[in-house]
């Protein structure tokens, strides 16, 4: 159903290391909003745009992906024009796209699964402070995953319910039902996780529950 | 095998869901009969600690469910009535390597295993497969080879052939027969306990009979009255 | 976190993704469309609570993070926290969670339909309209390097909509609790 954003390449990119492209963009980023010289972002766009649309992907599904992000900056520039000055616009807009091509490439060049990998190492900290355990995300987004299919079954079989009995159909007025029919099952299927001992030292809380 | 309970019972709430009683199990085909709400899947899962006693104490080889719950969970793998929710991961060798890989195995060791979990029950060409594409009989064969992978001396089954159509139903049935290790299984479907060992029945959270599978269901079928 | 509330939250950020696919809304009073997913702040905290909710939105940065078109119009990847409207990401995870303090504290079963709806609409429009806002706008002022008023008058005609979410979300969450009540209660 999510086909994920990574596109399947051996650029430079491709072969550097998640934590180190995370890195860079927050490096650039920061330097690119300390100055405000119109050169730099200028050239700075030029470099991250070429990385970008150098990606082996098509013109058409580069621009697609940033189609949102693009509209958005485009119409922030005119609002600066109009409320500062042509020059600080031009500031404003070349810097945004630098940092957004930058990112969409890092996002273009990575596989979800190194991706994951690097966030629950940055996430190790926090497990030793107790409010999070890195292991835990990795199998939050399995079951995200996992069960996104099911529940799309779920509002279709909504829409279904609602047309066999010729009743309209209001997308807005499923959402309530939609999450008690989504919801329902977590009790059982956080036993069969807890009955696998998948989760380190957790082990299966009694009966019911509710 | 050997599991022990002594002087158990189980009370939630608002009612008793098992009255005290004492057993040791030792067979190693055993079913479990009854009316819906007589208490079977409780007594069911008081074996591999997913419910714990309110009295008394369970054993399974020794391993006490409430003081050593973990070595429980390792030694009894339990097959839910719904495999859908069983299986955790989007795809089918992936839930499988997921789960050995949290009990410690890396990942190419943890995919060999998984590969064998799969072979094992004929289900290799499910590997690839995304869960919520398969039929019911690939589901319930899947939750099996992913609970069996871990590597059980019990598996535990509660309804396993529940909503399958007969060629699937015997697919399962099959591999039930076929297995190595202990199986207990809770079952509305006679047939498939017919040749057990021996064969509880249970009634208003009570153990009301205990024996051959013939004489239990015999006596399961007055109380139920058919 | 217990295993139920680890998977209560997964499957809460499912809902969110599927509701990401939904057709976007007109309404009458709104100028700009209103998008099934972007209720999702106020739905969270209403309906799972404060943890539960602002754990289920940072779930949903992991995943744009990782580069999952999770959000609505297929949008993901680093790409969107970087850009104008990062702030407002972050701000759902703040905003879920205020808004769930706020349910929870207001509201419990057996109280009066009226008082449940008013609990709600104040948890949605406080910690899913003013939070939000209050993360995003500032964000959008420095990335976008416009004056922080102006920033501010951008977002107004978002406002008419929010209040019609807030409504929704109201009313969908009120629907939930009656039926299958999943909100802690806080002391």
């Amino acid at each position: 159903m999510l086909t994920s954003l990574y596109v399947e390449g051996d650029t430079f990119l491709h072969r550097q290391r998640p934590g180190a492209k995370l890195a860079l963009i927050l490096v650039v980023g920061l330097a690119l909003y300390f100055t405000g010289r119109m050169a730099v972002q200028a050239v700075a766009m030029v470099i991250a745009g070429a990385i970008y649309f150098s990606l082996p992907m098509t013109v058409r599904e580069a621009v697609y992906r940033l189609k949102p992000v693009l509209l958005a900056i485009a119409v922030l520039g005119l609002i600066n024009i109009w409320l500062l000055s042509p020059q600080e616009a031009a500031v404003s807009t070349l810097r945004l796209l630098a940092v957004v091509f930058l990112a969409a490439a890092v996002t273009a060049t990575t596989r979800i699964g190194d991706f994951m990998e690097t966030i629950t190492w940055i996430l190790q900290p926090f497990e030793r402070l107790g409010i999070i355990r890195a292991a835990d995300v990795g199998l939050a987004l399995g079951l995200v995953l996992r069960f996104l299919p099911d529940i799309f079954a779920h509002y279709e079989g909504l829409k279904e319910a609602h047309a066999a009995r010729g009743i309209a159909f209001r997308p807005l007025r499923a959402i309530g039902p939609l999450m008690i029919l989504a919801l329902k099952d977590a009790d059982a299927i956080a036993d069969a996780i807890d009955a696998r001992g998948i989760r380190g030292d957790v082990s299966p809380s009694n009966g019911e529950r509710r | 095998m050997d599991i022990r309970f002594s002087d158990c019972s189980v009370k939630f709430k608002t009612h008793v869901a098992l009255h005290p009683f004492s057993l040791v199990l030792s067979e190693r085909r055993i079913g479990i009969i009854g009316l819906n709400g007589s208490g079977k899947t409780t007594f069911a899962k008081l074996i591999d600690g997913l419910v714990k006693p309110t009295s008394g104490t369970v054993t399974v080889n020794g391993l006490d469910t409430v003081k050593d719950a973990r070595a429980v969970l390792s030694a009894a793998g339990f097959i839910f009535q719904n495999p859908a929710q069983q299986l955790i991961m989007p795809q089918v060798m992936e839930d499988i390597v997921f789960g050995l890989k949290a009990h410690g195995l890396a990942q190419v060791e943890a995919e060999a295993r998984a590969k064998a979990a799969l072979a094992r029950f004929g289900i290799e060409a499910l590997g690839p497969r995304r869960v919520h594409e398969l039929s019911g009989g690939e589901l319930q064969l899947a939750a099996i080879a992913s609970v069996a992978a871990t590597g059980p001396d019990i598996l535990i089954f509660d309804e396993p052939v529940n909503q399958l159509d007969l060629k699937n139903r015997k697919r399962v049935v099959d591999a039930i027969h076929a297995l190595p290790e202990s199986a207990i299984v809770i079952s509305h479907d006679l047939p498939l306990i017919e040749d057990f060992d021996r064969v509880l029945v249970f009634h208003e959270g009570r153990i009301v009979f205990d024996g051959l599978p013939a004489a239990s269901i015999a006596h399961y079928r007055e109380i139920a009255g058919c | 976190m217990k295993t139920s509330n680890l998977v209560v939250v997964a499957l809460f950020a499912a809902v969110i993704v599927v509701l990401g696919f939904l057709p976007p809304i007109t309404l009458g009073i709104s100028p700009v469309p209103i998008t099934a997913q972007s209720m999702g702040v106020m739905l969270a905290g209403c309906i799972i609570g404060a943890r539960r909710g602002a754990a289920a939105y940072l779930l949903i940065l992991v995943m744009v993070v990782a580069g999952l078109p999770v959000l609505s119009g297929g949008r993901g990847g680093i790409s969107v926290l970087m850009g104008p409207t990062g702030g407002y990401v972050v701000g759902w995870i703040i905003g879920a969670y205020v808004t769930g303090l706020i349910a929870q504290s207001t509201v419990r079963e057996g109280q009066p339909e009226l008082r449940q709806y008013i609990g709600f609409f104040l948890a949605s429009i406080i910690g899913g309209i003013a939070v939000v806002y209050a993360i995003g706008i500032p964000w959008l002022s420095v990335a976008a390097g416009m004056p922080f008023s102006k920033a501010v008058i951008v977002n107004l005609p978002f406002i008419p909509g929010d209040l019609i979410k807030a409504v929704i979300a109201t009313l969908a969450a009120r629907a939930v609790l009656a039926g299958y009540p999943m909100l802690p209660s806080r002391a």
